[in-house]
């Protein structure tokens, strides 16, 4: 069934509909005057419905091949496998938009639905304005420069087909998590905004959008984490993470994403930091939408480059009117934002965590300098510079290792106030175990000293984190007398936040571990005849044979290679070079061997036609603790998520309160 | 024993230019990951899949085995294909901005929540609010609540 033709009218109408939230949601806050605001929600609502049934419409022409629509004709063809339609609907511009928008009413009409409950009605308007006015932004993109429903003259037989770098597992999830994140912090954002607009600025907005940044952040860290894996499994060069300006735009908001999922719990505990937790998600949000921006605008020169558009001019002033009016209203209001700041010692958890939130910020605006300044460079200096992984690396690495050993360090220091002595001997412990590390690594004959640093950081902070599910447990076993793994299940679901914390810290380190395999990688390079050999590291790649297969999508040559070790097969590897026949285009297909130990890893740049082989191969220590670290991170956040919502107290409770205290006054 | 020397030498002679060559391959894919592909936009010579790049990068590995050091290899490439090849920028001229900046804002950052931190640990010190206890009874106090938080 193809459902076509119902997109163009489907995003008029939503665009309508925003267009109506927005105005009925201002007039609602302005007047006071809840009922209208409600209203507002509803057509903000009806959006939602209109830009599903564009989203569904679209999918259906794909699926029926309805190539009457340009952006069906210019992403699919007949022969494309049935996942990657939907792999297609993000695989350019205007149905990335789409899939954009979708989320984003989607997100706001359940946000808001859900914030009735608690939340002031002047808080629910002004939020409602907000999320209705990026709606309408997003809308008027795809209903002008930006349609997916734009008709060609003359229908095509087939179409041009996925660029076969898509046609992967990892692209029909690593763009949707990455979107997910990007567009879930509009959710958070937008109740900051609600309540500076509205004067509620007391801790509702953020007990209610915890859970939503958690999960926008969730969704963000496995998206940036997927991408490097499908980098790593399809790109062909033995690494997973580049430095390329798209993800740096994905890592930024990640990174003050980061430093306001803790610089929020001094909020919650202290009542500190109010103007620097509305000013961290809005640069989030805006750096998110940058990262859009970017993409999109064919600014700088990127391997994500294959969705460029016209639209890049159209972000610009979205992007400076988010940044400075969040900026301008924050400052308008900054005498109800005023804290009493007080600190007991300077050694405390709070300063820990305000060390942390400047590591993350200088991080975040390194990347941002980084990626920035080629164009920076050029206006101000005519000189043309190009910054690349060399200088994220020299510039990121140091402040990466200082967050990984406070993740350590925090969890030791107690709240308020630590007796120097108390802390010294929370130390002791930890410090050991980086020692033993480094002796260790000494040993296997390891040199570098940002390699030993590393290790030794990995060690100091896994042992902290350990040694504080170690203290949880033993107060549950000697209080409760329970057995060891139940004292260990009390002490984490006790406190979700903390000890999930503490675990996606674990992942976080076992990340690293993988990151510091990357200082010892081999590679070669070698043109190899059937029957010949590659060696490296160890091993012994014996090229055996040569096969030719074709489909309707791709002639596919695969070349089946034994792995050796001392002269005993220990696997076959099928790195493959498949010539796309739509796109006229040749895509290497990688072959690896993963261990925990190292992966082996070949691909084949190009074969002659006698059957050789130019052949890459890599050996990448340590790489699998990547994935099974950020599966850790994964477990750590659910867990987190799957605990009781945090409740605001709902509004109609908080005006009984405050009449009763009236009442007795 | 001389004929272990001999084997051993004989072996060394068969066995060094291959692993000439090896540490020539190391060092050329070092040396690709720091400079960028003048045949990709965007990407590093170690990174990119053109068959230019290939013939660069083994045209790299011959230069490391024929003895030239990284230096001149370096100026060699720069000559040829202009500063925009190198992966970072020098810290010298234009490129010194990139360098500077972020290294200020972190100086700045600490400087900043360090000035922070003491004004709002004196301002804790000289709330009204007097602490309860005497010396004597909050060192008591500390002392036994760490006890309580037993031996870590």
């Amino acid at each position: 069934m193809n459902l076509g033709g119902l997109g163009r009218p489907s995003i008029a109408l939503a665009l309508v509909f925003a267009s109506i939230a927005l105005l009925l949601a201002v007039l609602g806050a302005i007047k006071k005057r809840s009922s209208i605001a409600e209203s507002g929600r509803r057509a903000l609502t009806m959006s939602a419905v209109f830009v599903a049934i564009a989203t569904i419409s679209l999918l259906t022409a794909f699926f029926s091949h309805d190539f009457s629509l340009a952006y069906v004709a210019n992403y699919s063809s007949r022969s494309l496998a049935g996942p990657y339609m939907f792999t297609a609907l993000w695989g350019g511009m205007e149905g990335s938009l789409l899939f954009w928008t979708l989320l984003l009413t989607v997100f706001s009409a359940i946000a808001i639905s859900r914030a009735r409950r608690w939340a002031h009605p002047d808080l629910s308007a002004w939020t409602i304005a907000v999320l209705a006015g990026i709606s309408v932004f997003f809308l008027v993109l795809l209903n002008a420069p930006a349609d997916p429903f734009t008709r060609l003259a003359s229908v095509p037989l087939d179409g041009r087909g996925l660029n076969p770098l898509l046609q992967s597992p990892g692209m029909l999830v690593h763009p949707p998590l990455l979107y997910t994140g990007f567009v879930g912090f509009s959710v958070p954002f937008a109740f900051a905004m609600g309540a500076l607009l509205s004067r509620r600025t007391d801790s509702t907005w953020f007990t209610f959008t915890r859970r939503w940044t958690l999960f926008a952040w969730s969704a963000l860290s496995i998206g940036i984490v997927l991408g490097g894996a499908w980098a790593y499994t399809e790109l062909g060069w033995g690494g997973y993470w580049a430095w390329d300006p798209v993800e740096n735009a994905s890592f930024m908001p990640w990174l003050t994403a980061t430093a306001y999922l803790h610089s929020v719990v001094i909020q919650e505990k202290r009542r500190m930091f109010k103007v620097w937790n509305l000013t961290l998600i809005l640069l989030t949000y805006v750096l998110a939408v940058f990262g859009t921006f970017l993409t999109r605008s064919g600014l700088l020169s990127s391997i994500h480059t294959f969705t460029e558009g016209p639209i890049g001019k159209w972000f610009l002033p979205f992007l400076a009117l988010m940044l400075i009016g969040g900026l301008a209203i924050i400052i308008s209001r900054l005498d109800s934002l005023r804290s009493h700041n007080r600190l007991d010692s300077l050694l405390s958890r709070e300063s820990a965590f305000l060390i942390n939130n400047v590591l993350f910020v200088a991080a975040a605006f390194a990347v941002l300098w980084g990626t920035l300044y080629p164009i920076v460079a050029e206006v101000t200096t005519g000189v043309r510079l190009l910054v690349g992984p060399p200088f994220f690396d020299r510039v990121f690495i140091p402040l990466g290792l200082a967050l990984v050993g406070l993740a350590g360090l925090g969890p030791l220091i107690s709240w308020r106030r630590m007796q120097p002595h108390a802390f010294a001997k929370s130390l002791r412990g930890p410090l050991i175990t980086g020692a033993v590390a480094i002796a260790a690594s000494l040993i296997v004959g390891i040199r570098s000293p940002g390699v030993l640093v590393a290790i030794a950081l990995c060690a100091f902070t896994a042992s902290a984190v350990i040694s504080e599910f170690a203290r949880g447990s033993r107060v549950h076993r000697s209080r409760d007398g329970l057995g060891l793994l139940a004292a260990l299940g009390r002490t984490l679901t006790r406190n979700r936040r903390r000890y999930g914390g503490y675990v996606v810290h674990l992942g976080i380190v076992l990340i690293v571990i993988g990151f510091i395999g990357a200082a010892f990688k081999t590679e070669r390079h070698a043109e190899v005849a059937p029957g010949g050999a590659l060696r490296i590291a160890g091993y012994e790649l014996m090229y055996e044979k040569l096969d030719r297969d074709a489909t309707p999508e791709k002639r596919i040559f695969g070349a089946t290679f034994a792995v050796q070790r001392d002269g005993e097969r220990i696997g076959t590897l099928y790195p493959q070079r498949n010539f796309h026949t739509a796109q006229k285009q040749w895509q290497s297909e990688v072959a690896i061997r993963s261990t925990p130990i190292e992966d082996l890893y070949v691909v084949i740049t190009a074969f002659d036609p006698d059957g050789s082989a130019s052949v890459r191969a890599f050996v990448n220590p340590l790489t699998w603790w990547i994935w099974v670290g950020a599966g850790v991170m994964a477990s750590g956040m659910i867990f987190i998520m799957a605990g009781a919502a945090p409740a605001p107290v709902p509004a109609d409770v908080r005006r009984r309160v405050r009449e009763v205290a009236v009442a007795t006054r | 024993m001389k004929f272990l020397i001999l084997g051993a030498t004989a072996l060394a002679l068969v066995l060094l230019p291959a692993t000439a060559f090896a540490a020539a391959e190391d060092q050329a894919n070092d040396l690709s990951n720091e400079i960028m592909s003048p045949f990709c936009p965007g990407v590093t010579l170690h990174e990119c899949p053109s068959p230019e790049a290939i013939a660069l990068r083994n045209e790299i590995v011959d230069w490391f085995s024929q003895g030239k050091t990284r230096a001149e290899i370096m100026s060699r490439l720069e000559d040829e294909y202009g500063p925009q090849i190198l992966a970072a920028p020098p810290a010298e001229g234009a490129g010194l901005g990139a360098w500077l900046l972020p290294a200020a804002a972190l100086v700045a950052g600490i400087a900043l929540s360090v000035f922070l931190l003491r004004r709002w640990t004196r301002a804790a010190a000289s709330d009204d609010v007097e602490d309860v206890l005497a010396p004597a009874e909050r060192r008591r106090v500390d002392s036994e609540l760490a006890a309580l938080r037993g031996p870590r």
